[in-house]
């Protein structure tokens, strides 16, 4: 009889049996008992937070603030959020259009898109948002008069702008100047194994751009993009001194009216505060979901 | 049959390429024929220039001097001559690259990934490209993987759906960079297994590869390079059994002190 006939009349041995699933029980009750203690702490924290506020409160209470009249005269400052929320909003998206010509500038092969978009950066991320608010709100003007004067009327009063133009205006160019480098970083990280891929196909420079590197970098892009909307916002009570009646300038409003400067300013503080809190968990929660779409 | 296309015109035609990185002298002066059906693979230490030389037949890199043609085009560069970007991105098209590194674009599924090319490139409808991206796929046995993420698959997948998307840009020739070495061992098999299938089938190659067993298996010529110059080139029987020069055999000694 054959080796092979031999083997295969031998009994084969029995199936081990499958190994005991392994007790979870002390893991589930680590990451249980590890999640109390982070909510604890959190907990603790928060009182610390709000004994700082009543602390602060109370103090301010002994001398003379006027609690009545900021309860009074909230609502009339809340109203102002809708305003701040909706310049902030509009100013990012054309901000963000300007960054993305920004940063393609920067990066191209053309001298003159490059020369544009470096000046553009170096000029407004060196001059003050105020200074850059006044030239367009006043100096624009002057610009247009003097058009019109000379024999251009329409082109003269294109250079007039209204406070809430000027106020989208002035924070679309000077966020755009920022988030220029934002973006042209977002492109640059992607890396040139995915260029070449793109070339090495016969894709145009712009093909590539288009098709391949944008789309990966926007998914850098945008958690920083919300980051500058948070910023913006509190960048936004700048707008006010163009008398445009969002948050700051209704709280100045009464602030001087009655002379009760620590009550409005604490409310407008609370409230960009309390914005500003909100925009971060939504963004938190933006860039989890981001995140996750990278997932196995 | 494939050997008496061997001998026709060649389909991709390398004169006296030179290329330097500043004052380094990358390569000295490379000419190489090849025909259709043929498969080349260049073998030599890193340094040796092999990897800049694949490169600039697909104009990844800009050749300081010389001449490249693939099929009908032709372009001679120089000193002082740039060449026409439209040119160049047609000599492309001819060319199909498989890199290193993989590079498949993560955004897109395997699928898309094979037939982005034949849409934004070649300007074909979906429906045509979905069908010869499908073939390919399952070419090269990923068929059933179409519709996965990029970050959903081995390496070994990965580098097959490469090949994939570079096959279906029905190239004249396949320019394969080290398309293993990045690779786990267990993962290398079934990327030669489909690399050997297209040089059975006819498909013209140049091939920078470490795989020696490989080489002497599919490859119809051997190219040794040595600082930046071709320094034998040959059938496998005589450059990797018989090798003439000194230090092709200095070489291929170091491949055999590593256990085989």
């Amino acid at each position: 009889m054959s080796a092979e006939a031999a083997k295969s009349l031998r009994p084969s041995p029995p199936p081990s049996p499958p190994p005991p699933e392994p007790d979870m029980s002390m893991g589930h009750a680590l990451q249980a008992a590890h999640r109390r203690r982070a909510l604890i702490q959190q907990g603790k924290v928060i009182l610390v937070w709000i004994g700082l506020i009543l602390l602060g409160f109370l103090a301010l209470l002994q001398l003379r603030l006027d609690p009545a009249y900021m309860w009074k005269n909230w609502p009339f400052v809340a109203q102002g959020l809708l305003t701040t929320i909706g310049v902030s909003l509009a100013s990012i998206g054309i901000a963000a259009v300007l960054a993305l010509l920004g940063a393609l500038g920067r990066l191209s092969t053309n001298t003159i898109a490059q020369g544009v978009s470096s000046f553009y950066v170096s000029l407004i991320r060196g001059t003050p948002l105020l200074i850059q608010i006044y030239i367009i709100y006043l100096g624009l003007p002057q610009i247009g008069r003097q058009l019109t004067v000379l024999g251009y009327p329409e082109l003269g009063r294109a250079f007039i702008l209204t406070a809430i133009q000027s106020g989208i205006l002035a924070l679309s160019v000077n966020y755009g100047a920022y988030m220029t480098e934002i973006f042209r970083a977002g492109i640059q990280s992607i890396g040139h194994g995915q260029w070449e891929a793109a070339i090495a196909i016969g894709m145009t420079r712009w093909q590539a751009m288009k098709r391949i590197i944008l789309p990966q970098a926007i998914r850098i892009i945008i958690p920083d993009v919300g980051n500058q909307f948070i910023a913006m916002q509190k960048d936004s009570a700048l707008v006010s001194v163009m008398g445009i009646w969002e948050v700051t300038y209704r709280a100045n409003r009464f602030a001087r009216k009655d002379s009760k400067f620590m009550e409005m300013f604490l409310i407008a503080a609370a409230l960009y505060w309390l914005l500003t809190i909100v925009s971060s968990w939504l963004e938190h929660k933006l860039e989890r979901r981001l995140a996750a779409a990278y997932e196995r | 049959m494939k050997n008496d296309q061997k001998n026709g015109k060649p389909i991709v035609r390398i004169q006296d390429l030179h290329k330097w990185f500043d004052m380094l002298h990358v390569l000295k002066g490379i000419s190489l024929e090849v025909a259709p059906t043929e498969v080349v693979v260049i073998i030599g230490r890193s340094g040796s220039g092999k990897s800049t030389f694949l490169r600039c037949i697909n104009f990844l890199e800009q050749p300081s001097s010389g001449t490249i043609a693939i099929d009908d085009i032709v372009i001679t560069t120089g000193p002082g001559i740039r060449p026409d970007a439209k040119q160049v991105r047609a000599l492309r098209v001819h060319t199909g690259m498989v890199f290193q590194d993989f590079n498949l674009f993560p955004h897109m599924t395997a699928l898309e990934n094979v037939i982005e090319g034949l849409i934004t490139v070649k300007g074909m409808p979906k429906e045509q490209a979905v069908a010869i991206g499908e073939k390919y796929l399952d070419k090269v046995g990923l068929l059933e993987k179409k519709d996965v993420y990029p970050i959903r698959l081995s390496g070994g997948q990965k580098q097959r759906v490469a090949i994939a998307r570079a096959l279906a840009m029905e190239p004249n020739v396949m320019l394969f960079d080290e398309p293993t070495s990045a690779l786990d061992p267990e993962l290398i098999g079934e990327v030669l297994a489909v690399m050997k299938q297209l040089a059975q089938e006819g498909t013209t190659m140049i091939i920078v590869t470490h795989e020696m067993a490989f080489a002497r298996d599919v490859a119809d010529r051997i190219i040794f390079m040595d600082e930046g110059q071709i320094v034998e080139e040959g059938p496998p029987s005589q450059v990797l059994g018989q090798p003439q020069e000194e230090r092709t055999r200095l070489f291929l000694r170091s491949f055999l002190r590593e256990g085989e």
